[in-house]
């Protein structure tokens, strides 16, 4: 034990006196999980929260143009530029205003399209009160459909442009329920003579709640900084890799190490020093990282971070991730010939780790191999775990397994680097 | 009957893997205590890789390596306890000042307290690096660190001590007190395998040398024997030019 802390005592003086070494390896997590979550920020909060700019030209004037024009403007989703605000625009040079970027998405409402819809209407009911085969749909009287055109920037997400189209349907199939039913119950009124006191109802007959689901009481509401700070921390704390391959490396080329390698018993002695070092340069990452959920995100209007009330699943969850961090970058140290081969090795992989582990993208949407490869990912088991505590209410028992097999995967990597270093010799 | 040699190397052979010719073929060496031994060779000729199998950095391919009488492969650290190494390389941590490199090797060797700050007071001082104690050591010429490179292999007070070309790159006033220190160290009883390019120094320091070229021994002896035995020699560099030839050794 003597030994441990007087190796410990000694990797943190190096550590301390590597000033530059020591600003990089806190204030850059900082900055990585508050660019990161504002930048993906957008991306979580989709259309809650994120305006669309849209490019809206009413040639109907009509109850269409009119019920899509307002429907897009109370929706809250879209920021409407119509002719109002820019006096250039017309059906010409839409698709160029669209095409320049400033706008996503561009709508034209087509002359005559709610004449189109009367008519229709119109027709179906005559031939539903006459003695016509009513089966006979070239006798419903639509010869041209309304039209309604949408320029798309070709840079635009689809998840986007599926919303958009989306909501055009919902608006346009909105305005033909009110014709149709203006119509219908018209035409009854003047079969049975009686005044037309029915009015329609917009809202229908089902209402759609939304839930989160969960078997757990928990007070943690999903929003862009539950889902981002947890995420970009695992990859942040993996990233201690490239500073402990380094001092691994510089122990090496020194010649340290063989002195090391002398002293009996002291190797691994090292290796357990430099793995207890990390793992609190890690948990302090952690912890500054959260800060910048709870305090520094906030300013910029982003949700506070809530921690959830299992502080001490939290912890272990910290502790387990900077445990498998700290193992894979002494493993690396040691079998790695050069810092070069460590540092860019250890970076790509932990990139390809953070990719497979759904940090980049959500699991479940990959491919079906790619879903089963995920589940060998370090850095999958902890944002999982995450997740489970700042995302599900999780409690201790809901990361056991996730926290199982970090520390396997950890006690593995320390072990092939005890072995490596001992077959080699050198 | 002559006293058991503190280290005994009976057919030593080493070849690395992919290499046809060993590094070390067939060696046999033996060197009394309290002996200043100098193996001296050209670059490649094996002199390190036989110091590694002796520190057991390096497992060997045949033969039989004993250190104060016990086996390499199996008392392995049993023998660490007893040797001190001081290699080419300032193996020290130039972020740390000498006391923190002292303090962290001389605990990592189990010295008590008071052993300890007797022993880097005393090395310090002899080493005359007693002021600058507390300054980091990247700030330390080439002297200074070779010095102090050498109180980290020595500070436990060694039986045996290696070391691998222990003045290279320094000034005359620094190699003057290393190898001072070394014979006073000698004189309390270490025994010292050196290895050195520098014949002169070998000449002078060493009470026996071997000259070993492309993995096996030319000459072992006393340097001033060895002279005289071979006409036309005048001092070990001409014995040495003689035996390895005048070829320039890349590796």
């Amino acid at each position: 034990m003597g030994r441990l802390i007087t190796s410990v005592h000694k990797e943190f003086l190096i550590l301390i006196r590597d000033k530059a070494g020591l600003a990089i390896l806190f204030l850059m997590p900082m900055f990585l999980i508050f660019v990161m979550t504002l930048i993906q920020d957008n991306t979580f909060r989709e259309l809650d929260e994120t305006q669309i700019n849209i490019l809206f030209l009413d040639l109907d004037g009509d109850s269409l143009g009119v019920g899509i024009e307002k429907g897009l403007k109370s929706s809250g989703f879209f920021a409407v530029t119509t002719k109002k605000e820019n006096a250039e625009l017309n059906q010409e040079n839409m698709n160029r205003l669209v095409a320049e970027g400033k706008f996503q998405i561009g709508i034209v409402v087509a002359a005559g399209a709610t004449e189109t819809i009367r008519n229709k209407a119109r027709s179906v009911i005559e031939l539903a009160f006459s003695d016509e085969d009513f089966s006979d749909e070239s006798k419903h009287g639509l010869k041209e459909p309304g039209k309604i055109i949408v320029y798309f920037d070709p840079v635009i997400k689809n998840s986007y442009k599926q919303t958009v189209m989306m909501a055009l349907q919902n608006f346009t199939n909105n305005v033909e329920s009110k014709i149709n039913f203006q119509y219908f119950t018209d035409e009854i009124s003047n079969q049975l003579s009686v005044e037309n006191k029915l009015m329609f109802d917009s809202e229908g007959g089902v209402s759609i709640e939304e839930q989160y689901a969960t078997d757990k009481l928990t007070e943690t509401l999903p929003n862009s900084v539950q889902h981002n700070v947890p995420a970009w921390a695992v990859f942040a704390m993996f990233f201690i890799i490239i500073p402990l391959t380094g001092n691994i490396i510089k122990e090496r080329d020194s010649g340290s190490v063989l002195r090391l390698k002398l002293i009996p018993g002291s190797y691994l002695v090292s290796m357990m020093a430099k793995v207890s070092l990390y793992i609190v340069v890690c948990l302090i990452q952690f912890v500054l990282m959260l800060i910048v959920g709870m305090y520094i995100l906030p300013m910029f209007g982003s949700p506070v971070l809530s921690l959830g009330s299992h502080k001490i699943a939290l912890a272990s969850m910290a502790l387990a991730v900077a445990l498998a961090a700290a193992g894979y970058g002494v493993m690396l140290g040691t079998i790695a010939g050069t810092h070069d081969q460590a540092a860019s090795f250890g970076a790509v992989s932990v990139i390809i780790l953070a990719a497979l582990g759904g940090i980049w993208v959500p699991v479940f949407i990959m491919p079906g191999i790619m879903q089963t490869i995920s589940m060998f990912s370090p850095l999958n088991w902890g944002l999982e775990g995450f997740y489970e505590l700042f995302l599900r209410g999780g409690g201790f028992l809901d990361i056991l397994s996730h926290i199982g097999l970090l520390v396997i995967f950890s006690i593995v990597m320390i072990l092939i680097a005890y072995q490596y270093q001992r077959i080699k010799r050198i | 009957m002559p006293p058991k040699p503190i280290i005994r190397i009976e057919n030593l052979t080493k070849t690395y893997r992919g290499s046809e010719i060993p590094a070390l073929n067939n060696i046999s060496l033996s060197v009394p205590k309290n002996e200043i031994f100098g193996l001296l060779g050209p670059n490649g000729a094996g002199k390190t890789t036989t110091i590694s199998i002796l520190c057991g950095f390096l497992r060997k391919d045949f033969g039989i390596v004993e250190i104060n009488g016990l086996s390499i492969e199996k008392e392995s650290n049993e023998i660490k306890k007893i040797i001190g190494l001081v290699p080419q390389e300032i193996a020290l941590y130039e972020t740390l000042t000498p006391i923190e490199n002292l303090r962290f090797f001389g605990k990592m060797y189990g010295l008590e307290k008071d052993r300890l700050k007797r022993r880097t007071d005393e090395c310090l001082s002899l080493m005359g690096l007693d002021k600058s104690r507390n300054k980091l050591i990247k700030t330390f010429s080439g002297g200074m660190k070779r010095r102090l490179n050498l109180i980290a292999g020595i500070l436990h007070e060694p039986k045996i001590l290696f070391l691998d070309e222990p003045t290279v790159g320094v000034d005359v006033q620094s190699r003057n007190v290393i190898l001072e220190h070394l014979k006073e160290l000698n004189k309390k009883g270490t025994t010292i395998i050196y290895t050195s390019h520098y014949m002169e120094e070998a000449e002078q320091f060493c009470s026996s040398i071997a000259i070993i070229d492309s993995g096996e021994i030319i000459v072992n002896g006393n340097p001033a024997e060895l002279i005289s035995k071979n006409q036309g020699c005048t001092s070990l560099e001409t014995l040495y030019l003689l035996l390895t030839g005048r070829k320039l050794r890349d590796n």
